[in-house]
């Protein structure tokens, strides 16, 4: 019988309290470094290490795009496999792992949302948790949009209802432009360590699924207006 | 070290290249300078193989004992198969087999051992012209090369004896070979449209790193398409009562590839076809424009993929910097055309749109050998993966063009009480429902303890290598217990089979060596007959009678095996019929010239 999706589960996270391993090639103790200050063997990230330290950069998640896909680019040219195809087959694996975490760590730096998402887990929180209703500004808007798209295909999509729709997709991406604006004052706030934390994730979690809702509905539209 | 190659196996022509010190380079054959090698294995015999231009040449006279465009099948089961594929080549199985395997005289040949053949022509031509042994390759696949695809061609690698160190995708490949000469900034779409598949990149450069943003493609998408669609105008419009014969179907291909290549130039081409049997010549006339009014709905089924791609790297087009042709079809005008009106800019042709991907794996492989710090290649993984899950519903664990490698986790559970056991079946492609996508393999994961449905918890990690090859684990949460799974593929060969045909094919390898020396010595020895038997009137009565014994001595050995007596015998009609040739050839040009003189005249 085929297996059904597990519902996530809260992970104890926290970083690991052994900065200190030793080289697997020549057994010199090294501090949570990515070569081996004696051999220059690569060394596995440190375990625990998260996204910001897996990349090197200071964890602001307000964080300069440029920088990060320059540091991106810099870790690369150290740790991918190209570089180790013909070496022990010991740093072969380590550099296969150590690209994987890094390109998933670039991957959800990058994207704003994929970024605040993964902050918020960070904070020991999680976008499914006391957070299952559309915003409630959203609410009828959903609605509305669900009414007219099932509108539009029963009566067999005229051009006057399309145009409708285009409408609409307008006022719903100028709508997702100006919440991933707030998102990014919200980023700010966080880096700057004023307000109160609790109040920061709650509206950090509210701007989140507002994001998730429009995005979902503007591919919902694409799609009718693609089809 | 042994030097790294690049191998650029094709559905068309393949070429195998390497670095000289710095610069990348296509091996030629010594003996014709030759850098393209025809991707077509002919079997005249049931103990005979032909590689190449020989095997091209044999396909009108053994058409299903010849394979081309073995590539098309890679990777595939029969469902895969088309009724149009059925016209061009025998199948050995049954239509629900989980391979295809070509029916040739008495034996079943897979598309990777087709495919392995054509790789150890290469890896003996760089030998021969590079007197060092091949071992370890780069080989290119289509960027849009599913899983099972690519399985099948690192299978084919080592059927023929190399390691190969890496698959590389052919549009990256390209732009590896064109992005050294070019602005080493910006961002570039690489249309590559081969003889049997379509691929569209779009990359962005930044000082020696190649990332890719998105890929997309068509693998059964080629210039074969347009060939197949001019040779049924061809057969409808000559041939209607011969449809069914795979002489005729072959020979009208023939005919329709040679009149799209002189169409690139021409406004109009003559179609002509000597149809088998009969001795006589068909033709048809066809101008450029009824050619492309044929062809534009295939030329158009590439920009589809182009504009998705597009949309998954966030891009429109006029993000574009450069545009990259790839591809033999890439030289037809209607391509272009429809290019440079979709990106809205003119494409680049600098290199040879036929070797730049087998300059680009050399490249590569001097990446992989140490010799190139200057580039490193960042791609992606074209199609997304995921498990399949109750109610036939596709999971997604890894989406598409995300930069390899990668490694992804899902955690599963249990749908019933006391279930003990978890059938995983791990599928790729972009739909929702299982049955709209590839599958890929399937495994049982076994041992988990009796617990209420949904407690149970299983990680199931994809990991996919820089080949982009995925490798699947899976792992009880509750006990850590990792579980050996026994993957076993939907489609193509397994490791117990490629093992042993590894084995046999090391017996074999002699004789294999032996079949193709014959094979040679009797092309060159039947090419040296048929000439002789045209100038023979010409001999004087002294020339004749060392030229006809010269003759016998050669027609008796081309009936036997003994390849080292044909090649001598041939060599020695050669001797004995020089000095009339060579008077045949003064006469011939003094002709021309005198020809040339009254044309002056008037």
């Amino acid at each position: 019988m085929s297996p059904t999706p597990a519902a996530p589960v809260e992970r104890a996270s926290g970083a690991s309290t052994a900065s200190e391993t030793n080289c697997w090639q020549c057994g010199t103790a090294h501090p949570a470094a990515l070569f081996c200050a004696a051999c220059e063997s690569i060394q596995p990230f440190a375990p625990g290490s998260d996204y910001f330290d897996i990349l090197g950069i200071p964890r602001r998640v307000s964080l300069d795009a440029r920088e990060l896909e320059q540091r991106y680019f810099e870790l690369s040219r150290r740790v991918h496999p190209d570089l180790y195809q013909t070496g022990p087959s010991q740093a072969r694996i380590i550099s296969l792992g150590n690209t994987a975490s890094l390109n998933r760590a670039f991957r959800t730096l990058r994207d704003p949302l994929e970024r605040g998402l993964y902050w918020l887990r960070l904070q020991g929180d999680d976008l499914s948790r006391d957070n299952n209703q559309v915003p409630a500004d959203l609410a009828s808007l959903v609605f509305e949009i669900q009414e007219q798209l099932e509108n539009f295909r029963a009566s067999g999509r005229p051009p006057a209802v399309r145009d409708e729709l285009r409408q609409t997709r307008t006022e719903l991406t100028t709508r997702r432009d100006h919440a991933f604006k707030e998102l990014h004052d919200n980023f700010i706030e966080w880096d700057a360590g004023r307000a109160d934390r609790a109040a920061l994730t709650q509206e950090l979690k509210s701007i989140l699924s507002t994001i998730k809702y429009l995005r979902t509905l503007i591919r919902d539209l694409d799609r009718e207006l693609e089809g | 070290m042994d030097r790294i190659f690049g191998i650029d196996l094709g559905t068309t022509n393949s070429l195998i290249a390497y670095l000289d010190g710095d610069t990348p380079c296509v091996i030629r054959d010594p003996k014709t300078g030759q850098g393209i090698l025809p991707s077509v294995v002919s079997f005249p015999t049931p103990d005979e193989i032909a590689v190449g231009t020989a095997a091209r040449d044999l396909a009108a006279r053994f058409p299903l004992a010849t394979i081309a465009s073995v590539k098309r099948f890679m990777g595939l089961g029969m469902s895969h198969v088309s009724a149009e594929d059925r016209q061009y080549y025998r199948f050995a199985d049954p239509d629900g087999a989980d391979i295809v395997r070509f029916q040739i005289h008495e034996r079943a040949y897979s598309a990777p051992e087709i495919s392995a053949v054509i790789l150890k022509e290469l890896k003996l031509r760089a030998e021969r012209a590079l007197g060092e042994p091949v071992t370890r390759v780069v080989i290119t696949v289509p960027a849009y090369f599913n899983d099972s695809q690519r399985q099948a061609t690192k299978d084919a690698g080592r059927l023929a004896g190399l390691e190969v160190l890496r698959l590389l995708n052919e549009p990256t490949a390209a732009a590896l070979a064109y992005g050294l000469d070019q602005r080493n900034q910006g961002t570039i779409a690489v249309y590559d449209f081969g003889g049997g598949t379509f691929d569209i990149s779009i990359l962005k450069l930044h000082e020696g790193i190649f990332q890719v943003l998105a890929t997309n493609g068509d693998t059964r998408l080629g210039g074969d398409d347009l060939d197949r669609r001019i040779a049924t105008r061809l057969l409808e419009r000559i041939a209607a009562d011969r449809r069914g014969h795979p002489d005729v179907v072959q020979a009208c291909i023939r005919a329709a590839e040679a009149a799209k290549i002189h169409l690139t130039d021409a406004a109009e081409a003559m179609v002509q076809v000597r149809l088998p049997g009969l001795n006589v010549d068909a033709s048809m006339p066809l101008t450029r424009a009824e050619f492309e009014s044929a062809v534009s709905d295939i030329v158009d089924r590439t920009l589809g993929p182009c504009q998705q791609a597009l949309k998954d790297a966030g891009l429109t087009r006029s993000d574009i910097d450069e545009v990259v042709l790839v591809g033999g079809s890439t030289r037809v005008p209607l391509v272009r055309a429809r290019i440079e009106e979709f990106f809205g800019r003119r494409p680049h042709l600098d290199l040879n749109p036929e070797e730049v991907v087998a300059l680009g794996a050399a490249i590569q492989a001097g990446v992989l050998s140490g010799r190139r710090t200057d580039v490193l290649l960042l791609d992606v993984v074209p199609l997304s993966l995921g498990i399949e899950t109750v109610g036939g519903v596709m999971e997604r664990i890894i989406e598409r063009n995300t930069t390899i490698p990668v490694i992804g986790r899902q955690e599963f559970t249990t749908f019933v009480d006391n279930q003990t056991a978890v059938d995983f079946h791990v599928l790729q492609g972009e739909r929702e429902l299982v049955k709209d996508n590839r599958s890929l393999a399937r495994f049982k994961l076994r041992g988990i303890a009796p617990l209420p449905a949904g407690v149970p918890r299983i990680e199931v990690t994809f990991m996919i290598d820089a080949n982009g090859i995925l490798n699947v684990t899976a792992r009880d949460q509750r006990t850590g217990r990792e579980h050996s799974i026994d993957v076993k593929p939907s489609y193509g060969l397994s490791d117990d089979i490629v093992e042993r045909m590894l084995e046999e094919s090391i017996d074999h390898a002699e004789e294999d060596v032996a079949a193709r020396l014959l094979i040679e010595a009797r092309n060159d020895g039947d090419a040296l007959l048929r000439a002789t038997h045209k100038q023979l009137a010409h001999a004087t009565a002294e020339e004749r009678p060392p030229i006809d014994a010269a003759i016998a001595r050669l027609d008796a050995a081309m009936q036997t095996s003994d390849y080292n007596r044909i090649r001598d015998l041939t060599e020695e009609l050669n001797q004995v019929t020089t000095p009339l040739a060579e008077r045949l050839m003064d006469a011939s040009i003094k002709e021309a010239l005198e020809h040339k003189r009254v044309e002056d005249v008037g």
